[in-house]
């Protein structure tokens, strides 16, 4: 008897809310008032967050300059990979109509280079970059050692393929006196990068820490002598070479390649004036039939934002209110009929369940 | 060829008794049975192939086949490997559960003990051990372990007693007799170790009513029919001991020959999901065909001079091979539109709701002590698309009870009322009547006290117990006993009843017995006055054709009240007596014996002399018996119709009986327009049967030649307009078990189903267990309907299996169809919210899961396709690689479950309420190929939103500090998140039922992503495994720009907006039935709490019912004859008959329920007095 009733206890189901599938819940429910005032502050919010960036983007001041047919010469030298040790130069005027106040900023802009290929991106040994084992290689396919099995330092497509042009900008007082104006080189990269993914092997003596290693094919330089003017920018922790790293997601982007130092005539920014990029001509783009770009941009409140998020915003305000403006006809035609019909179909429903 | 392959192909049985040598010959089945699928070896090998017949496992496979060949593999094997090995074992582990539970059951039959005659004495022997041949011995109540010829028994002539319900559902005793040599045999173990008879007969087969054979034994032929037959399954009831002869064992035995084999069941959404994914690899298929064309002209345009800074190095490859193995690449990235997480969460889902049936306490039954079970975890959805509901009779939709309701005596009606209002009110008091002398009265409980076949015994208490052929039979003679007319006793010539305390002791004269035609029973008997009278019951229709002309105004006045009593459901009998003088009986009885001893048409004589002698009869009044159903049938079976769902019955029982039990239960009503029965006994008559059945449903001016083409096109016009073009009104259609076999063997088949899906109801009845199994495979073949087979006895078990969901009513004594089912519960009514409530919400969940599940995965996985065209189609993946393996079993798993867990559009209440809102479900409407399309192009939509609004401002920007954010490890990041808070948007848009758990993991993803987010791309987990972790540092500087913020803004308004917006109007303009009822349910809640509305009307009919006899015919014969009545002297030799008499059988039980229920009503006169 005991066990019985222990086991009509244990039988019995519990009166829970979960088990019963009575939990307490909210039953959402978009309401005609609730629809058309999500709807309709939703359209103000994008029309005047597209307009707002819009005029944002307008008031970024822009200059880009396509030298790749520009220094038509040098691209069919570097064409032939034999004149690999030949320097060319070209130098590209151009006028600033109106000064670029505040920070500017200076970026080489590739055209049709895909840094997004899956074999590209794999193609590097972050191990090798931390300088946890300069010899971690095995990633770096199709560039991991060179004919005489010596790994390449730094190793990989990615590596190999760095932008080493040089492109200088002077300021043109007059025909005679050419400024150049001061960048940094330093603060363009991501502070993690510069300071947690890439490390060198040591502080000083990098020739000695690289031993063991050789350049990639492409490069003129070895990794250690990439900048010779400052040696605390070489190795994996020169900036170039860490903005490179970090690839692009479409075949057609920027870099940043040096800010305005603000200083003397350039405090408040670029004067308007004369200018002209000089450039020294290394990386090859007309074989692959790409092409390259110098740009010098402003910032605004947002980065150098562009054009098209603001028109998109503006855009999906516009139709947002248009198809509120449509909903709103539609329901109020609709509230017109069902108010002959409603009481019907509800004395229809109940009957039909209570035949 | 086909013959001498298959050697074992029976054509004839040759067994000979006690002889294995001899039998051991024919290689014949022993009587183990097994219906396990595998052993220890086999388990693996058959479980992984049976796993990998399944089209997602198998697909899984060859991803991950595919991953592994480095070549193409663009995402890390265990992506796959990992989640497909966790599934493919958890469902071996469950297959082997049950498969073990399965070999404890069989083991646990195998190993029952019973006695075997081995070296010319008894035995004990496992059943496993028994072989053709062998001479078994059993015992009362014990179940009969193989197919047995029937030697010799307790019971005088060899009879014995046996309840089949096991194996047809009937629960009436039915007699076997053994051959009269045999029985002489008796207990004498020397004598049967000596029998050496040889069987002939036929090969097994499932036919449970037919066997033929011959014994050949001491040079003389015996004929053997199914009458000496004692059938594995059986019961030995009131039967001391028997012996019989092994002649059909194990899986030959028709009780295993009539079980259909256990078969892997899916739902229809299953099957569709089969669909779908081969769809879906063809669309895959066709997009790795256009990114692999396109990465082949890329190569060859862009790429060859590209090439100086990602050379090919190894080999000879070209573009066009390029292009091959970035159609394999993609197809493992794009391979998300169907991840392994899908089957797992639809499993998850389904064990949910399962479980919600287990902890129904509102389909928990305190009588017995059984809460609902689900014993199958995987049908669950199929639950909200029932078509079609086969049910049987006994023990499912009645309780097997018969109670004695009410009586009309001579034109005054005596019991319980309800009146309008539902309380029972007393009119007359019966007791009054009789203890006055009312001589009708106490003539009508006489006639019950006589006439009748119920055979009396006295148990150890001395208590009275009837051995009842017939429920109802029971229940009068019982009533009568209530009302102090005891019947006591009988003996081939006389019958001794206590009438009032003293007792009567009247003479047997003659046995007028029942048959289906004459459907009516007499006794003639001369009482201690010496006068001669005729009792007589019968229908109602039959006996007052009968009465004398003067009774015409009683005649019509109870056969209003008999109207009465069958509007209320009750089973009625009307009952007649004449009184016959001597010389008239003489000589009838002279013609009677003339006719018995006349060889040719002797049937006729004596129907023809019965038919003289029972007229002119005086009505007495009517009887009605409650065949009381279970509780709840006639709200439940009204609601389901509503739903739109077809009862069937299924039935073993007698038509009267089936069809009875129809109208009480309103499964027929009187508003039906025409009942059809079809009973023929042969092929052509069943098909002219039909012809005419279908003329008059149709009207003669159609032709029916295009029969099925008819039905279906008629299923797709009930959504526009219903029955325009056919059936106006409501039809039912009776077909008998005989006229089935028919109809399915030949080829009416077709036109029998056509007839039947026009019928708003079909009653099957006399079917056998095969037969019920074909019912319904029948409708599962041509009308692609969700059939659900509901059944409680063993008879039911193939039909349970066959049916798409088989429900068991569980707490009966056998356990054959609650094992054999899906789901089980103790009550015919708990069908309605098993259907309306669990099953409806079931199916809404599981569509609303499976459309947001195929939105989401591709909105996620599309993005890559885009981002194919701008990488040069390089199978470069868009996010990073943890991001893809953790999407769908991390960031979105949980909501979604929680919404397929515990969705709820309308509440329990008003899906009881309003049982039009199950027909979604049986219309497939809420996941089809249609809402498969919209949820692809919404997925599409999302995708391009997804990729296209961060692409176009990603394309020319700088951040803040005048770094590029361009960079492929930021874009991915900014994707990734939109792409989270996207779908969370749209899951919770999609909840419409907000439980705290809800909240909690909608909540916690979006939280638990950006956790994830900073930990992988974190210092410490970079500096551990520099490989691993590449995106360090990345969310920084990503998440901390304005601009990528409102790149997500914008990305969540545009795929959200136009989704809210198409619902919206959805509602306002084309609200479904569930939306209508959301609406009401909102306004009421802010009324008042509401209840169920709907009364509780008793079905008010005018239709005469025609009594069923639920016996047989040939007890009469029995009886006079002597050949049941117990030798009461000379106890039986072997000392049995302690157990013999001990022994309370269920028909005691039921006896005692019956008098129980009866003298209730007894005591109830009392009071009133």
């Amino acid at each position: 008897m005991e066990r019985r009733s222990r086991l009509q206890l244990s039988r019995l189901p519990d009166i829970t809310a979960m088990k019963q599938q009575q939990l307490p819940a909210y039953q959402l429910h978009f309401s005609a008032t609730m629809v058309f005032s999500i709807f309709f502050a939703s359209g103000v919010f994008c029309l005047f967050m597209g307009i707002f960036l819009i005029l944002s983007a307008k008031s970024i001041q822009k200059v880009e300059i396509n030298y790749t047919k520009t220094c038509g010469n040098c691209a069919k030298l570097r064409e032939d990979a034999f004149n690999h040790n030949k320097i060319c130069t070209c130098s590209i005027p151009f006028v600033l109509a109106k000064s670029m106040e505040g920070n500017v900023f200076m970026y080489y802009k590739l055209y049709g280079f895909y840094q997004n290929l899956y074999r590209y991106i794999l193609s590097r040994s972050n191990s090798q970059l931390l300088s946890k084992d300069l010899k971690a290689v095995e990633d770096c396919a199709p560039f991991k050692v060179s004919h005489k099995e010596i790994p390449f330092a730094p190793c990989g497509a990615i590596a190999n393929s760095m932008f080493n042009d040089t492109i200088i900008l002077s300021y043109n007082l007059n025909s005679s006196i050419h400024i150049q104006v001061p960048m940094l080189k330093t603060g363009i990269t991501w502070w993690t990068d510069k300071y947690v993914k890439f490390k060198n092997p040591g502080a000083n003596n990098l020739t000695d820490k690289f031993a063991g290693t050789t350049k990639p094919p492409y490069w003129p330089k070895p990794i250690y002598e990439l900048d010779p003017d400052d040696p605390e920018n070489n190795g994996f922790l020169n900036d170039d070479f860490i903005v490179w790293m970090r690839t692009a997601a479409f075949p057609t982007f920027k870099k940043l390649y040096r800010r305005l130092h603000r200083i003397h005539y350039f405090i408040e920014g670029l004067p308007a004036g004369n200018y002209s990029f000089n450039i020294t001509y290394n990386f090859p783009v007309t074989k692959f039939q790409g092409e390259k770009s110098v740009v010098l941009s402003t910032l605004t409140w947002s980065g150098g934002s562009s054009l098209f998020l603001g028109l998109a915003y503006t855009v999906t305000g516009a139709m947002t209110w248009l198809a509120s403006f449509a909903m709103l006809a539609i329901h109020f035609m609709l509230k017109q009929r069902k108010a002959s019909t409603s009481k019907w179909q509800s004395k229809a429903l109940k009957g039909q369940s209570r035949k | 060829m086909f013959c001498s392959k298959k050697k074992l192909l029976e054509v004839e049985r040759v067994v000979k008794a006690n002889d294995r040598e001899y039998n051991e010959k024919f290689q014949y089945a022993d009587n183990r049975i097994h219906t396990s699928k595998y052993n220890l070896l086999t388990f693996l090998p058959i479980n992984l192939f049976e796993q990998f017949q399944r089209v997602a496992n198998a697909y899984f496979l060859f991803l991950l086949i595919l991953q592994l060949i480095p070549e193409i593999s663009s995402l890390t094997w265990f992506t796959t490997f990992v989640p497909l090995v966790l599934v493919i074992m958890m469902t071996a582990v469950k297959d082997a559960t049950d498969d073990y539970f399965r070999h404890k059951s069989d083991d646990q039959v195998n190993n029952r003990q019973s006695e075997v005659l081995k070296d010319s004495r008894l035995q004990n022997e496992k059943w496993m051990n028994v072989k053709v041949g062998d001479i078994i011995k059993l015992e009362n109540n014990q179940f009969v372990a193989a197919d047995l010829l029937l030697l010799s028994s307790s019971e005088p002539h060899g009879l014995c007693y046996i309840e089949t319900a096991e194996l047809d559902g009937e629960t009436n005793l039915k007699v076997r007799h053994a051959l009269s040599v045999t029985s002489e045999l008796g207990a004498d173990i020397s004598r049967l170790a000596r029998f050496d008879g040889t069987v002939v007969c036929e090969a097994p087969n499932n036919k449970l009513d037919k066997f033929t054979g011959v014994l050949t034994w001491k040079n003389c032929k015996h004929p053997l029919n199914n009458e000496k037959i004692i059938l594995r399954g059986c019961i030995l009831r009131n039967t001391g001991w028997c012996f019989g002869m092994v002649i059909f064992a194990g899986p030959d035995t028709k009780l295993m020959q009539n079980s259909g084999k256990t078969k892997f069941k899916r739902t229809s959404i299953d099957r569709f999901m089969n669909i779908l994914v081969l769809w879906i690899f063809g669309f895959l298929v066709c997009l790795g065909i256009i990114l692999a064309i396109g990465n082949s002209i890329w190569e060859n345009q862009v790429g060859g001079q590209f090439r100086t800074f990602l050379f090919w190095n190894e080999g000879e490859k070209n573009s066009v091979f390029s292009g091959f193995l970035t159609f394999w690449s993609y197809i493992i990235i794009l391979n998300t539109v169907v991840p392994i997480s899908l089957y797992v969460s639809m499993e998850v889902i389904r064990l949910g709701h399962s479980y919600f049936i287990n902890w129904d306490r509102k389909m928990y039954y305190s009588g017995k002590v059984i809460p609902a079970e689900a014993r199958t975890t995987t049908l669950n959805e199929e639950l909200g698309q029932v078509e079609y509901v086969f049910s049987d009779k006994t023990g499912t939709l009645t309780q097997n009870v018969m109670t004695f309701k009410k009586c009309s005596i001579n034109g005054r009606i005596y019991g319980e009322v309800n009146d309008d209002l539902g309380q029972k009110t007393e009119i007359t008091k019966l007791m009054e009547s009789i203890k006055q002398g009312d001589p009708k009265v106490r003539e009508f409980f006489r006639l019950l006290a006589v006439c009748h076949t119920v055979m009396s015994e006295e148990n150890n208490a001395g208590q009275l117990v009837y051995q009842v052929q017939s429920p109802d039979e029971g229940a009068l003679v019982t009533a009568a006993r209530n009302f102090g007319f005891v019947f006591k006793s009988r003996t081939p010539e006389t019958i001794t009843i206590e009438e009032l305390g003293t007792l009567v002791t009247y003479q047997l004269l003659a046995f007028l017995d029942f048959n289906n035609v004459r459907k009516r029973m007499s006794v003639i008997v001369r009482n201690p006055d010496g006068q001669i009278k005729l009792y007589s019951k019968g229908a109602d229709i039959i006996l007052f054709e009968k009465l004398l002309p003067s009774h015409e105004d009683l005649r019509s006045l109870t056969s209003d009240h008999i109207s009465e009593f069958a509007g209320e459901g009750l089973r009625t009998l009307a009952i007649a007596y004449r009184d016959l003088d001597d010389k008239y009986f003489k000589e009838w009885q002279k013609m009677l014996e003339d006719a018995n001893a006349s060889t040719d048409e002797r049937d006729e004589w004596i129907a023809e002399l019965y038919e003289e002698i029972e007229r002119d009869l005086m009505l007495l009044g009517a009887t009605a018996v409650e065949d009381k159903l279970q509780e709840g049938v006639i709200e439940t079976v009204t609601s389901l119709s509503l739903a739109n769902i077809k009862i069937w019955i299924l039935t073993g029982d007698k038509q009267e009986t089936a069809i009875n039990i129809g109208y009480a239960c309103n499964i027929l009503t009187d508003d039906m327009n025409d009942v059809f029965v079809i009973s023929g006994g042969t092929a052509t008559e069943v098909k002219e049967e039909l012809r005419k059945a279908k003329e008059n449903l149709f009207g003669q001016n159609r032709s029916f030649s295009n029969g099925l083409v008819d039905c279906e096109k008629r299923q797709q016009l009930e959504l526009s307009s219903v029955g325009e073009e056919t059936v106006t009104g409501e039809y039912a259609l009776i077909i008998n078990g005989h006229s089935l076999a028919h109809a399915l063997e030949s080829d009416v088949g077709n036109d029998l189903l056509e007839l039947a899906c026009m019928c708003k109801t079909v009653v099957c009845c006399r079917v056998t267990p095969l037969q019920k199994a074909q019912v319904v495979e029948l409708v599962k073949k041509h009308r692609h309907a969700v059939t659900l087979a509901i059944g409680d006895g063993a008879n039911d078990v193939s039909m349970i299996k066959s049916a798409h969901i088989g429900v068991g009513i569980s707490g009966q004594e056998g356990l054959q169809a609650v094992l054999a089912s899906d789901y089980s519960f103790a009550q015919f009514r708990y069908l309605q919210r098993l259907l309306l409530v669990h099953g409806r919400w079931s199916y809404y969940r599981m569509c609303k899961f499976l459309y947001y599940f195929f939105y989401k995965n591709f909105a996620f996985t599309l993005v890559h396709f885009w981002f194919g065209f701008f990488c040069g189609f390089s199978a470069q993946t868009v996010y990073d690689q943890w991001f893809i393996t953790l999407f769908n079993i991390v960031y979105t798993s949980l909501p979604v479950l929680a919404m397929g867990i515990f969705d709820q559009d309308v509440s329990a209440q008003n899906s009881m309420d309003y049982p039009q809102l199950y027909e979604p479900g049986q219309l497939n409407l809420l996941f089809n190929k249609r809402k498969f399309f919209i949820c692809v192009v919404h997925g599409i939509y999302t995708s391009l939103v997804i990729f296209f609004i961060p692409y176009g401002a990603f394309y020319d920007v700088a951040g803040e500090d005048g770094q590029h954010i361009a960079d492929y490890q930021s874009f991915a990041v900014t994707l990734a998140t939109s792409l989270v808070i996207v779908v969370s948007v749209q899951m919770a848009l999609d909840t419409s039922y907000w439980t705290i758990i809800n909240h909690v993991f909608i909540w916690g993803s979006i939280v638990t992503y950006f956790c994830i987010l900073f930990t992988t791309h974190s210092n410490g987990m970079f500096g551990v495994f520099p490989n691993q972790f590449p995106f360090v540092g990345n969310v920084w500087h990503s998440l901390t720009q304005k601009c990528i913020w409102l790149v997500i803004l914008l990305t969540t308004v545009a795929s959200v907006m136009p989704v809210v917006m198409f619902r919206f109007l959805k509602v306002d303009l084309y609200p479904t039935r569930s939306d209508q009822i959301r609406q009401q349910q909102r306004t009421e809640k802010k009324a008042r709490p509401r209840r169920s509305q709907r009364s509780h009307t008793r079905r008010s009919s005018s239709r005469r019912s025609g009594y069923a006899f639920a016996h047989q015919e040939g007890y009469g014969k029995l009886i006079t004859s002597g050949k049941n009545m117990r030798v009461q002297s000379p106890p039986p030799p072997t000392g049995l008959e302690k157990t013999l008499y001990n022994s309370t059988s269920r028909i005691e039980d039921l006896c005692k329920k019956t008098t129980d229920t009866v003298s209730s009503l007894g005591q109830d006169r009392t009071v009133q007095l």
